[in-house]
């Protein structure tokens, strides 16, 4: 109770130093005065008064100190007065001061704005009530990696169990295309079960959430239920309130909105920003033939979550997934021959994971890159510090004076340690706060970066308490890294000493350099790792966009319409591709025009069993494509014909293969002419193989070629799908194609909405998202870390060669001539950087094989790359060289000499 | 410290400022040391200065408070007093400094 008092009235005094100070010296005034009062009535002489009370009274400015470190917080008094010291001494040498806060805030900075994206992408939890209670269920595959698409009879069976967890539910997100008077618009909604908005918790602004009676086939009694989000509810009915009862017309069906759900809640999915949700049940009657549910477990498409039971642990809930696989199985799949198969070869096994954030699929790519990533900020960092260590101790030597001083005068060693230390928290402070400034304008470059493949997504980078957190800890870490080692060193040895050394121009050797330049080498090493690591991951993007597609995909235009809901089949539907093909050709810029079912790299694959000749199962990947199309892709056609516009149903089922598939389907001699057997619906088909072309890459940019088989698009009959996409060849000038494609769906298809284009290099470079921001980060990383390390080098060599001045004008006086100056001045950093390139080297041959998996068609110890690193971090070294040495040459030998 | 005078236990000078306040009611600092020298007559002499630190930290503990008023020789000066707290303190501290001060007995009459 006293020491809360005492400290309070503490705290409060700090705040009134000025007027407690004129206080006390009136009350010290007045008691002198009375005292000398009463020695003047006892008929003692005023001065003589004066002396004596002064005695009795004892030390008048010894009182007013203890009374003044009685009446506040020493300690902190004593920092503040140190923080506006050191504002003082930083404010004497601003280019010190600024390169040091510059380094920082580039080190701090980058290590904010990368975790500010980790923890908007990985850490930060959905915005529902106890959203630690949430769990995510995945499963493993036969992949190595875990698979997180469930099909629906699937989740259906987890939907009905109940323990561990208190509901289950699903959602998928998809592009709907919504009326809206005469035209449709694309909106992106999502499917959710039953479970979903029960799971989440989250109350709705208006009306109601959806539920397990909405999410049954056929809808609830009045009909479809769709709960929209705000931004509809604002951007599309102006916040009209009488919202509720309305209908939305999604895919051509009729909703009604019974809620509407708050701006902040989004769903299970934290990248997504859904309009709408629809019941999972009614994805029957939205997508018609191509409906999902119906292709029953054969469509793996949904995201699976649960909310814990009461009581239930994640763990409990794991294991009880786990165990019930069989169970679930055979629940859900009547196929028992399927069953027998995925048990025996892929080993299905269930788990559960936290849900607290969610999911999204682009975490799963994104989180070793950004790990990465994040790696190599932290190396920077280190880098800043280590190159802050080095300038401080140069600066520590060059105070040695003031700090003698200062000693002399009665600071303590542990005051001096103290005051170093504030102003390396006070460039600490500055350049953190310089680096979060810089942080969101980078981050948000970054994420257009990261989500450009993902026009929908959203992800959330802006800075909350984590951030904020994280870029303290960093902060202090590296105050701590960059200012303690200095401040100990610059406070060793006997100061008084080394004060009347000064300038010592008889020590060539000075043997606090050594430090200073053991750690220059330690930053070269580091810089050296982030240099090659980057020429690493660039080199491999470079091939990955050389080593060839196996297409070339500069000049190509994908098209894609939508035509479900065009009602064309068959013959019909076939003469109107082709007629729009025709009217494509003839547009300005366009060379040639063809079709295909699946586009190369966006990520959806096809595949069937063949047997080889032998009677071995192979996996074949495939697509469905029209005349022309090897040609219009520049796929080289090896052998045999390209299909023809006659390749109908009626003339038998015609196949062409790529090398790979050729050589795995015939591996006893040329496939061309001869025919496979392939069973379809229970019906076996002959296949005539009717050419070869080349390989090029199918659904995954980063895996060679699979082998492919092309069917003509007449004759497709696995795939239930009127929608093609036009692969058009252009001359570069694609301007206008998209108004072109707009304006021939409009004449010919009135009905269908208007098709989307999008450039194949554009897919590529989605495709490569992960590879793009790593390569980019890396390299502005490795330029970051060569201009911070050439700062360094500068600095110590500046300092360096300042205190050498006087030896070297008597070098000089004694005949040395100026380019051997220079030479002496640029082999001190020429040590410095081999020594540290040969660690860095070291370094980087262990280090680098961690990124083997980044990697496309490179060696983690590529010579090339290394070597030039190497160049690059000697040509930074030479350049940070240059002007100390320029100005030790200019020093003037006698005036060297008369300054000492 | 001073020259001659030995320097006295902070809990000493604390009980004495307390007593002397308790004895005479509101006083300023130069009457507070002036009395504690002539109670304590020869025996104990002080810095007077030092009963500054001493009311300062009576203060902080809220045991005493001050006020500016007028002396009796009409001078404005700094008057401390007892606060409630303070009062009831003085009986506590007092057993306190009985205690050390028989235990100090102990000790001497041991030899």
């Amino acid at each position: 109770m006293d020491l809360v008092r005492s400290l309070l009235s503490r705290m409060v005094a700090m705040f009134q130093r000025r007027r407690l100070d004129a206080s006390l010296d009136e009350e010290l005034r007045v008691h002198i005065d009375l005292a000398i009062e009463e020695q003047m009535r006892r008929g003692v002489p005023e001065a003589e008064a004066r002396r004596l009370a002064l005695r009795e009274f004892g030390g008048v400015t010894q009182v007013r100190e203890t009374y003044r470190e009685q009446r506040g917080l020493p300690l902190i008094e004593q920092i503040r007065r140190d923080i506006r010291y050191g504002i003082f001494q930083l404010w004497k040498s601003p280019g010190f001061a600024l390169t040091a806060i510059l380094t920082l805030a580039l080190g701090v900075g980058a290590n904010t704005t990368v975790f500010s994206m980790i923890n908007g992408l990985l850490l930060r939890p959905l915005p529902v009530p106890e959203s630690d209670r949430l769990a995510v269920v995945g499963m493993q595959f036969g992949a190595p990696n875990p698979n997180y698409s469930f099909p629906e009879p699937l989740f259906r069976a987890f939907e009905r169990r109940h323990g561990a967890f208190s509901t289950t539910f699903a959602f998928n997100h998809t592009t709907f295309q919504v009326k809206s008077g005469a035209s449709t618009e694309n909106i992106q909604g999502q499917y959710v079960s039953g479970g979903f908005f029960d799971a989440l918790r989250t109350v709705p602004m208006l009306g109601r959430t959806l539920n397990a009676q909405d999410d049954r086939k056929g809808g609830d009694s009045a009909g479809f239920a769709a709960v929209i989000s705000e931004t509809l509810w604002e951007n599309r009915y102006h916040r009209d309130p009488a919202i509720l009862g309305q209908r939305i017309v999604i895919d051509n069906v009729a909703f009604t909105i019974v809620g509407v759900m708050p701006r902040s809640f989004f769903g299970a999915d934290p990248l997504q920003r859904p309009q709408f949700f629809v019941p999972l049940a009614d994805e029957e009657v939205l997508a018609g033939e191509r409906s999902l549910v119906k292709f029953g477990h054969r469509a793996w498409w949904l995201n699976v979550m649960g909310r814990l039971a009461p009581g239930a642990t994640l763990e409990q809930a794991s294991k009880e997934v786990g165990a019930a696989e069989g169970a679930v199985l055979r629940e859900a799949v009547q196929d028992a021959d399927w069953i027998k198969r995925t048990e025996q070869e892929r080993h299905i096994r269930f788990f559960a994971e936290p849900g607290s954030t969610g999911f999204t699929y682009i975490r799963l790519n994104f989180r070793k890159p950004l790990m990465a990533v994040f790696a190599m900020c932290g190396g920077i960092l280190l880098l800043a510090c280590m190159n802050l260590a080095s300038l401080l101790m140069a600066r520590g030597t060059a105070r040695q004076k003031e700090l003698a001083t200062r000693m002399a005068l009665g600071a303590t060693r542990r005051r001096l340690i103290q005051q170093l230390m504030i102003e390396g928290l006070l460039l600490g402070v500055t350049g953190t706060i310089a680096g979060l400034a810089l942080a969101p304008a980078v981050s948000h470059l970054l994420v257009a970066v990261l989500l450009s493949g993902h026009q929908q997504a959203h992800l959330d980078t802006s800075l909350d308490w984590r951030v904020f957190a994280f870029a303290s800890a960093t902060a202090v870490l590296a105050t701590l890294l960059f200012a303690l080692v200095p401040a100990i060193k610059a406070t060793s040895r006997n100061l008084m000493e080394r004060m009347k050394d000064g300038q010592n121009a008889t020590r060539t050797i000075d043997r606090s350099g050594i430090l200073p330049r053991v750690l220059m080498g330690a930053e070269v090493g580091v810089a050296l790792l982030l240099v090659v690591g980057a020429g690493l991951i660039a080199t491999s993007l470079v091939r990955l966009y050389h080593d060839g597609m196996g297409f070339d995909p500069r000049g190509l235009e994908n098209i894609e319409f939508s035509m479900e809901n065009s009602g064309l089949k068959g013959d019909a539907l076939m003469s109107f591709y082709r007629e729009m093909g025709q009217r494509l050709s003839h547009a300005p810029g366009v060379t040639s025009v063809s079709y295909e079912l699946m586009t190369p790299l966006i990520g959806y694959q096809w595949d069937e069993d063949y047997n080889d000749t032998r009677g071995a199962v192979h996996d074949t990947f495939m697509n469905s494509v029209a005349p022309a199309y090897f040609s219009t892709m520049r796929i080289p056609l090896l052998a045999g014909r390209d299909f023809t516009w006659d390749d109908t149903p009626s003339v038998g089922k015609k196949l062409i293969l790529n090398q790979t598939a050729a050589g795995q389907l015939f591996p006893d001699g040329p496939a061309l002419g001869r025919t496979i057997r392939h069973e379809e619906r229970k019906k076996l088909e002959v296949y005539e193989v009717v050419g070869i072309v080349g390989d090029a890459k199918y659904a995954d940019i980063h895996s060679v070629a699979p082998p492919t088989g092309y069917v003509p698009m007449p004759q497709n009959d696995f795939v239930q799908s009127a929608s093609f996409v036009a692969v058009v060849r252009t001359n570069g000038s694609t301007g206008s194609l998209m108004g072109t494609a707009r304006a021939i769906t409009a004449q010919m298809a009135p009905q269908v909405p208007v098709p989307e284009v999008t450039s194949m290099e554009k897919i590529i470079d989605d495709a490569m998202g992960p590879e793009r921001m790593m390569t980019l980060l890396a390299v502005f990383f490795a330029v970051c870390a060569l201009v911070v390390t050439a700062i360094g080098l500068y600095g110590t060599l500046a300092y360096a060669t300042a205190r050498r001045t006087t030896e070297i004008g008597i070098r000089m006086a004694l005949g040395a001539k100026r380019s051997q100056v220079v030479a002496m001045v640029f082999g001190q950093n020429l040590w410095v950087v081999m020594g540290g390139t040969v660690v860095g080297l070291a370094a980087a041959l262990l280090v680098t094989r961690a990124l083997a998996s980044f990697l496309f068609s490179t060696s983690a110890h590529d010579p090339w790359v290394i070597a030039a690193s190497i160049c690059a971090l000697g040509l930074a070294a030479c350049a940070a060289s240059l002007l100390p040495a320029l100005r030790a040459a200019r020093i003037e030998p006698m005036a060297a000499i008369r300054c000492e | 410290m001073g020259e001659n005078k030995p320097d006295i236990l902070q809990g000493t000078l604390d009980l004495m400022v307390l007593k002397t306040l308790e004895a005479m009611g509101p006083l300023h600092g130069y009457g507070i040391a002036r009395r504690i020298e002539q109670v304590s007559g020869e025996t104990i002499m002080l810095n007077q200065g030092t009963i500054y630190p001493a009311l300062l930290r009576l203060e902080q503990r809220g045991w005493i408070k001050a006020e500016w008023g007028k002396s009796e020789t009409n001078r404005r000066a700094r008057f401390y007093t007892l606060t409630r707290t303070g009062k009831s303190r003085i009986a506590e501290e007092t057993r306190n400094w009985e205690r050390v001060a028989a235990t100090m007995a102990l000790f001497l009459a041991s030899e």
